[in-house]
């Protein structure tokens, strides 16, 4: 019984939660408790599978006995299958880091390369000393390499189109995603995403989780610029480059996001709020408490009592 | 003091300026108004250039000369392109940057990619 009700949860929490969570408005009232809600939706999903795969043959064996295999190498194997899991797990979160850090260490050698330094200015100022870069170019576009030694680039093209407020809360949004090593979040989903079996895998927790991240940076930047700048600089630079005309797929995903981030710089759009992100805390706790209490824990003292090892 | 990743980035300006292969004295010779460098220190330079895959040595009448592997332009494109998460390689990428608005995705790279030569032509509004 605990193994089906793990089951169901797991299928709940990985099929049918991230699409609602994803389309679900209110998590962008408070995107960093919704950052933390996903974190605990993605971890319960992942022990909810390891749990089915040690309960199954558990339960199996106390209902119906062994049978000429023997008890404890069903269960040996049940623990294998266990750490497998984890052990891909491991494996995807490795090869995920090691790939990111490379594709930024290249990328950050070849940016210092490209490098316009005399266009640097006076900007510099917001941000960790030496890390600002400009590109040539007239496509606006501003972004930043996280890490020990810390980007943030910028074209020439973004400095000529934003006005000082914007640049200064575009840097400033980019500074928080260094601050905040949103990196190292975004690390973790995109593991989770490639341990998963390819057929069974979805990009829903990944793209959902990164536009909170970019919420969370716009809500540190707009605590010291405002909402204004913020708009102003999302809809120049989204206008030149997030979606081409002929951008399909992913094209119309990034324009939806950037409107879903303007929708909540507009003036009527409401505030961030405590009481919100402290109930999305509560149900991330809940999440990953409940079950344990519910299902697991009384599996385990039951189990515990005919262990045959 | 100026550090080495300045010293590169000037001679790689120097060479993409020039806009064809130059020898190490030719390189030093360019930068010579503005600092004061030891002619090993750019052939140096250059090797750690050669080594990261950014120049390329060719030798010419007895004398090595250095171009670069990609013009400024091209090497900016690409960077973009991969910034805005236009390379198609799987979801490591994603983790890789973080930027101020959306990716991309392999079906607009062709549209930014035929924005950015605009770009480069200068003919872009
Ligand atoms: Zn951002």
């Amino acid at each position: 019984m605990t193994a089906l009700l793990l089951g169901a949860l797991g299928l709940a929490l990985s099929r049918f939660v991230p699409p609602a969570l994803a389309r679900a408005r209110w998590t962008s009232r408070e995107p960093r408790a919704a950052i933390v809600l996903w974190q605990a939706v993605t971890l319960a999903s992942v022990l909810s599978a390891i749990g089915v795969v040690l309960a199954a043959p558990e339960e199996y064996v106390r209902a119906r006995g062994a049978g000429p295999l023997g008890a404890e190498w069903i269960l040996l194997g049940a623990l294998a299958v266990a750490g497998f899991i984890v052990a891909r797990l491991l494996a995807a979160l490795v090869a995920v880091t090691g790939g990111s850090r490379r594709r930024r260490a290249r990328h950050r050698m070849l940016v210092d390369l490209l490098d316009r330094a005399e266009q640097h200015g006076d900007v510099e100022g917001h941000l960790p000393a030496g890390s600002l870069r400009v590109l040539d170019g007239e496509v606006p576009f501003a972004y930043c390499l996280p890490g020990r030694s810390p980007r943030v680039v910028v074209s020439g093209g973004a400095l000529r189109a934003l006005t000082r407020e914007e640049l200064a809360a575009v840097l400033d949004h980019e500074h928080a995603h260094l601050r905040a090593r949103h990196d190292l979040v975004l690390e973790a989903f995109a593991a989770v995403h490639r341990a998963v079996p390819r057929p069974l895998r979805s990009r829903t927790a990944l793209d959902a989780v990164h536009l909170l991240l970019e919420m969370a940076a716009d809500d540190a930047a707009r605590r010291h610029h405002g909402d204004q700048p913020l708009r102003g600089a999302l809809a120049t630079m989204g206008g030149a480059v997030a979606a081409p005309p002929e951008a399909a797929g992913t094209g119309r995903d990034a324009e939806r996001e950037r409107l879903r981030r303007l929708d909540r710089l507009s003036p009527g759009a409401p505030r961030p709020s405590r009481a919100a992100g402290a109930a999305m805390c509560a149900l991330a706790a809940a999440v990953l408490l409940l079950p344990t209490v519910a299902l697991v824990l009384p599996w385990l003292l039951q189990a515990r009592a005919g262990w045959p090892l | 003091m100026v550090g080495l990743g300045d010293l590169e980035r000037d001679v790689m300006a120097r060479l993409w300026d020039a806009g064809q292969p130059l020898t190490v004295r030719q390189v030093h010779e360019r930068l010579s108004p503005e600092r004061d460098l030891a002619y090993t220190t750019v052939m140096t330079v250059l090797d750690r250039l050669a080594k990261k895959g950014v120049v390329r040595q060719e030798r010419a009448d007895r004398a090595y000369r250095y171009a670069p592997t990609q013009t400024r332009e091209e090497m900016t494109a690409a960077l973009m392109l991969e910034a805005l998460g236009a390379t198609p390689d799987g979801a490591a990428r994603d983790a890789a940057l973080v930027h101020f608005v959306g990716r991309v995705g392999p079906e607009g790279a062709a549209a930014l990619r035929a924005a950015l030569d605009r770009t480069a032509r200068g003919s872009l509004p």
